[in-house]
């Protein structure tokens, strides 16, 4: 009897290889996006205008990691966690008791300074306070057994080092370490618009050093703003580049493809 | 075919024949009416449905659909018209879009109401065609209402564009006939 042909499935990923274990965002529309999630240890440069969800997506990554049983860490550096924690009452998919249960940690960057004694009156960081800073958030990762960390916004971080030397140094030591505890990054940077030209950071570093960049930013058609997602890169994954449009809903973040004639022709990227 | 009842049974023999995608073409003047009553006849024929109003609030919609006695126990609504002329907008059974330029919402509101729909048969009824035609331009809504078809015929969702007969122009109607499988109320 002659031996049965047997199809092949075609391969979508023209590199071939083994695919690197995913992170799942547990966010439908990301994780399609990402081809099942963001590569466990990567971090990833969660870029965006003000109001575009930077905060938000973040937040749901981490909800989603800790409802799944993982230690999940967020790391205020703008506005004090109390205020964060009010704010987060407001999610529809958020759950008290993940905070109580220690599965969602969250972290005042002023108060972690404090204790460290690197505040300074002129903002600026020195080597030491940065050495410091960097242990600091070692020992968080590494004494909790964090999975998932969110550092909002690692602008205002990158505004008390002195040049852009240091913040690339930062931000690759970080990596270093974060990657080796297998820790799951969102480096949350505040972008501007400069004549329709949406940067992916203020000090242009941070996007190089970064595994992964994630751009949100605002459309405006016909006078309405439209919340997007674009990913720009994301090392270990193919994933999508096309734009999409998100939407804050009661049951988290919904992700749909943009359509493509809704964003040209005097839609400014904002 | 001018009556509404034969364009229901029309679309009711237009699902048993295995379509997903049909344009309901209806004049101006009796437009509003018959498509409450073919909401209301699939309805009773235990059809779940997700209801997206672009010219009129959803509310008044609702409220005709009552009168009718019919079961809306398993029908939805996607409402672009309220929020952008300040009405109504507490129906637990209404999603409601800001701007009926946020064309991604409706695909968007639609896969959260479609696990709603109890009913195994299920339809999508799009008031109106036209209604949006309004707002964007013919190039967008012919990119939208494409994705939209598309994504309910993936969706397996038996839908219905609808439009107004005498404020429909010939390239519209031909994009429409080119995307439905069939073109009721011609």
């Amino acid at each position: 009897m002659a031996k049965k042909e047997v199809t092949k499935p075609i391969t979508l990923d023209p590199r071939g290889g083994r695919p690197r274990d995913k992170c799942v965002t547990y966010i439908e529309g990301i994780d399609r996006i990402l081809n099942g999630g963001i590569p466990i240890g990567n971090i990833t440069l969660l870029a965006g205008t003000v109001g575009s969800g930077k905060t938000t997506l973040a937040m749901e990554f981490l909800i989603n990691g800790a409802k799944a049983g993982e230690t999940c860490c967020y790391i205020s550096v703008t506005e004090p966690s109390s205020k964060m924690l009010s704010n987060l009452q407001t999610y529809g998919f958020f759950d008290d008791a993940l905070v109580k249960e220690g599965k969602l940690n969250i972290f005042d960057l002023t108060v972690i300074n404090d204790r460290l004694g690197v505040e300074r009156l002129d903002g600026t960081y020195t080597a030491k306070d940065m050495e410091a800073l960097l242990g600091a958030f070692e020992d968080i990762v590494d004494e909790l057994g964090v999975t998932r960390l969110v550092i909002d916004s690692i602008t205002a971080v990158c505004y008390q080092l002195p040049d852009k030397g240091s913040i690339r140094n930062f931000i690759f030591r970080l990596s270093q370490f974060l990657s080796t505890f297998g820790c799951t990054t969102m480096l949350i940077s505040e972008t501007v618009v400069d004549s329709n030209v949406q940067t992916y950071s203020i000090f242009g570093v941070e996007e190089a050093v970064a595994d992964g960049v994630v751009l949100m930013g605002n459309i405006i058609r016909q006078g309405d703003l439209l919340r997007s997602l674009q990913v720009v890169k994301m090392r270990g994954t193919k994933h999508s580049r096309a734009r999409h449009l998100i939407e804050l809903t009661p049951i988290g973040l919904a992700v749909v493809p943009l359509l493509k004639w809704g964003q040209d022709g005097g839609q400014a990227f904002t | 075919m001018s009556g509404v009842k034969e364009i229901a049974s029309a679309i009711i023999k237009s699902i048993n024949g295995g379509d997903t995608l049909t344009t309901i073409r209806i004049g101006a003047e009796s437009f509003h009416t018959d498509t409450v009553k073919i909401a209301s006849v699939l309805l009773s024929k235990k059809l779940g449905g997700i209801y997206i109003t672009t010219s009129r609030p959803s509310s008044h919609i609702l409220a005709e659909l009552e009168e009718t006695k019919t079961d809306l126990s398993d029908l939805y609504f996607i409402d672009l018209v309220s929020m952008t002329v300040g009405g109504k907008t507490d129906d637990p059974r209404t999603l409601y879009v800001e701007s009926p330029t946020m064309l991604e919402s409706i695909l968007l509101n639609i896969s959260l109401l479609e696990r709603r729909l109890k009913a195994k048969k299920r339809f999508v009824m799009f008031d109106s065609v036209n209604g949006l035609s309004i707002y964007s331009e013919a190039r967008v809504l012919k990119e939208f209402i494409n994705v939209l078809g598309n994504s309910m015929r993936i969706k397996e969702i038996y839908s219905m564009l609808m439009t107004v007969k005498e404020q429909t122009d010939e390239e519209l109607a031909s994009a429409l006939q080119l995307l439905s499988d069939r073109v009721i109320g011609e």
